[in-house]
């Protein structure tokens, strides 16, 4: 049999319009659920996707290669030689940048206080890759790989009550075991976005730390791609590092910052939580109004049962006249919800909060951020829901009874 | 007009009151179930509020106090000065009174005198930067969870010992029985030294403490960095419950030593609260929005098939204000209904959920027990949150009826007579 698919829809279309302010107040109930889960989807996102950027500026990259054994006892002894193996040509394509560093363990010393820190050798020109770049310092930046002086932290800065223009005097481990004292001037203070990072790091010129230190080489390569994804059929770059770093630790963001991978996971579940939520709270409103349209129209139905409308079409009227509403709604809710988000593109202050948020791992401003694919999810998963709620009243229409439909 | 007259009249008023309420009762019945439906809706958004708050009342009651008793505790007694400027010099002068003091306050279970300030550690040729606390062992044990966290050794019991980090200890290459050598300034400018044997190891979980603290008894600290007897940093509280601490606080605080409970010690646990906090509220925003539009569909299709009898109630001399009364009794009823039902869900899986726990995913679990923690979760019932959410939820109930009822207003009988349409 054919079924009269367009005949089905300009019915559906006409009883939704019979009672045209029920249906405005459904469809303004499904529209504040859809642009309510599509703000809250994009801050929710805008979360993760700051998450991994902090967890990969905080000096980690994406990927980081280390000495076997350094993660566990972190000191210039567990270094690589960087010269001999290191062909970063090779894969251009894939990467955004790198920067090798040294990095150890090590305590600084002002005239009034004493506290630990890391120490990190860099070369300033390879940095646009880490927090470094965007970072706004007072004083000056560091020069070039062979820059002897230090760039504090603000808040460490505080804490050692010193200053730019003034010295102090850091002391690590050489390589041979032996520690190793040298003077200071402290070039810049950089403030970072919470006091974490401004109280862990201290950094100075590669070439000098390494003079410092006794030692060549380096302690970790850096490494920011292009883009995060590993399109399939393809070596994933980690892969290819492997290959030319051998005998290193090859390590990914997730692995070295386990914390905000897991709080990344689990930001894909909060996406599908609220939706079941908001859609939850939509359901019962829905379900009644469907069954009320249902219920008034006894005698249609019955009519049309009478002269021959099979039950399986009956069902679809009912699913359409439902899936109808949803779709327009979830049009304009989704309109509403992207609306919103471009309000907020600016982000939303969060600094009030400055501590809090730095310990979730987020920045001080939290930018929203809309995906094609969530936007997809949202309307499908509402559909369905559309279709779902509409089962039970389809039910009741089915089995509404000629005879008895008609003599009411 | 005299009393004597206004008295029947109120009577009678009282008693069509009475009625009014009654019919509205059995108005709501005439369709069971639009008004399951409906209420369901108002139940699942007093529901959802109450009992996520309660959760996540009792995931932050264990997540301070979890944080308190590892190290910073509830209610610090420090120099007014040391918060601001944790300096050596700023000292309190007797500790010991205050701690006395302390614990004689209702809701103290523990007054531990610490004092803290940074040196350089060195084992054999290995250095590293670490914040060396003076503790009183007696003290410390049963009350701070830290001694709890033992991985190797023992916690300190007498003078000369030291108590430190894995990973401090990793990176130093040292072991349980290995000297450690202490190098730090002292109060008025001499050098502090000290040297001290490791007792014992420990594993908090934070990467941050296991690498960059070590105990060592409080009298060691004293003779190290030049204090006099009954000298410290700060006295650190505990209490029977997080919430008593601001209590604590105030009734503490005023003296020579400043009172600081744990939403000034730790801001990022106060801020991570507020901020959940705020998220709850937006998102039950959201909820009530969504279900209060499905109330005024609900109160649209009631008028709707009754327009009939509202017309013959007009007819025969019922004035539209009392009809929007009536109507309002039956939403009244309606949100009453609804909330109760949502809030009678909720008690019965608080109740359930507080005297089982929620079992926690197993690495959670894992991290809880590092912390001589239960790994479940206990909700605590809101009382905010159900009241919160219950008159939220009435008064939405109350805007929505609104809608349709005062389109009421411009009926007439002989048109409403005529049926809808």
């Amino acid at each position: 049999m054919r079924v009269p698919l367009g005949l089905l829809f300009a019915l559906g279309g006409r009883n939704l319009f019979r009672h045209r302010r029920r249906t405005a107040m459904l469809l303004a109930a499904i529209c504040v659920a859809v642009a309510g889960v599509t703000v809250m989807n994009s801050l929710i996102r805008g979360f993760q996707q700051d998450m991994r950027e902090s967890a990969v500026e905080n000096l980690t990259g994406h990927i980081k290669v280390l000495a076997p054994g350094y993660r566990d006892d972190p000191g210039i002894q567990k270094r690589f030689e960087l010269a001999r193996q290191w062909r970063p040509d090779s894969l251009a394509g894939d990467m955004a940048g790198w920067a090798p560093r040294v990095r150890v363990p090590a305590v600084i010393m002002s005239e009034r206080e004493t506290r630990g820190i890391q120490l990190v050798g860099i070369d300033p020109a390879r940095e646009d890759i880490s927090f470094l770049a965007d970072v706004p310092v007072d004083g000056e930046r560091l020069e070039g790989p062979e820059d002897n002086r230090l760039l504090l932290g603000r808040a460490l800065a505080e804490q050692l009550q010193t200053d730019v223009g003034y010295r102090v005097v850091v002391m690590s481990q050489g390589a041979d075991g032996r520690n190793r004292e040298a003077g200071f001037r402290v070039a810049g203070l950089y403030d970072a976005d919470g006091t974490g990072l401004e109280k862990a790091f201290a950094f100075t010129g590669l070439d000098f730390a390494r003079a410092m230190l006794d030692a060549d080489g380096v302690t970790e390569v850096s490494i920011r791609l292009r883009d995060d994804e590993t399109r399939p059929g393809e070596r994933s770059v980690a892969e290819r590092l492997r290959d030319v770093f051998t005998g290193q630790d090859v390590l990914r963001w997730e692995q070295l910052e386990p914390q905000a991978a897991a709080m990344f996971a689990f930001a894909d579940m909060a996406v599908f939580i609220w939706f079941l939520i908001m859609m939850g709270a939509l359901v019962f409103g829905l379900v009644n109004t469907l069954i009320t349209a249902v219920m008034e129209r006894t005698r249609e139905f019955g009519m049309l049962r009478a002269v021959g409308m099979r039950r399986g079409l009956i069902v679809m009227q009912v699913v359409i006249e439902s899936t109808l509403i949803m779709a327009v709604g979830v049009a304009i809710g989704l309109g509403i919800g992207a609306g919103c988000v471009l309000a907020l593109a600016d982000g939303i202050d969060l600094s009030a909060w400055a501590a809090g948020v730095e310990m979730a791992g987020m920045r001080s401003v939290l930018v929203p951020r809309l995906f094609p694919g969530d936007l997809a999810l949202v309307a499908g998963m509402s559909l369905a829901l559309g279709v779902f709620a509409s089962l039970y009243p389809a039910w009741r229409a089915v089995n509404i009874e000629p005879l008895e439909a008609l003599r009411r | 007009m005299s009393g004597a007259l206004a008295l029947p009249a109120r009577a009678a008023r009282r008693r069509s009151g009475v009625t009014t309420a009654a019919l509205a009762w059995r108005n709501l019945w005439r369709n069971r179930r639009r008004t399951w439906l409906t209420a369901g809706g108002i139940a699942f958004a007093v529901w959802l509020l109450v009992v996520s708050v309660s959760m996540q009342d009792g995931g932050f009651e264990v997540m301070i106090d979890n944080t308190a008793r590892l190290l910073v505790g509830h209610v610090q007694l420090q120099h007014p000065k040391y918060h601001d400027d944790p300096a050596l010099e700023h000292l309190l002068d007797d500790a010991s009174a205050l701690a006395a003091r302390a614990l004689a306050t209702a809701h103290v279970t523990a007054a531990l005198p610490r004092a803290e300030s940074f040196a350089l550690v060195s084992a054999g040729e290995r250095s590293f930067g670490a914040r060396v606390m003076g503790v009183v062992p007696a003290a410390e044990q049963g009350a701070s969870s830290l001694p709890g966290m033992v991985t190797r050794g023992r916690y300190l019991e007498g003078p000369g010992e030291a108590f430190l980090g894995e990973t401090l200890a990793r990176n130093l290459d040292l072991d349980v029985g290995d000297e450690v050598v202490l190098l730090g300034t002292a109060r008025e400018g001499g050098v502090a030294a000290a040297v001290a044997r490791v007792v014992g190891l420990y594993a908090t979980g934070q990467a941050e403490l296991d690498r960059s603290l070590l105990q060592i008894p409080l009298d060691d600290f004293r003779a190290g960095w030049n204090l006099a007897d009954g000298m410290a940093h700060a006295v650190v509280l505990l209490v029977d419950r997080a919430g008593n601490s601001a209590a604590v606080a105030a009734a503490l605080g005023g003296g020579d030593a400043a009172a600081l409970d744990w939403r000034a010690l730790m801001p990022e646990a106060e801020q991570t609260v507020e901020i959940k906090r705020l998220s709850t509220r937006l998102f039950f925003a959201l909820i009530a929005l969504i279900v209060t539009f499905s109330v005024v569909n609900t109160f649209m299709m009631t008028v709707f098939e009754r327009t009939r009898e509202f017309g013959m109630l007009m007819a025969l001399g019922m004035r539209p204000g009392a009809l929007v009364r009536q109507l309002c009794i039956e939403a009244l009823w309606l949100g009453l209904f609804g909330v109760a039902l949502g809030l009678a869900v909720s008690v019965a899986l608080i109740a359930v959920l507080a005297g089982t726990g929620i079992p926690l995913p197993e690495d959670a679990a894992e991290i809880m027990a590092r912390y001589n923690m239960p790994d479940r979760m206990y909700p605590a019932f809101s009382l905010w949150a159900a009241g919160f959410a219950g008159l939220v939820m009435l008064l939405g109930v109350q805007l929505a009826v609104l809608v349709p009822a005062l389109r009421l207003r411009r009926l007439t009988p002989v048109d409403a007579l005529r049926g809808p349409e």
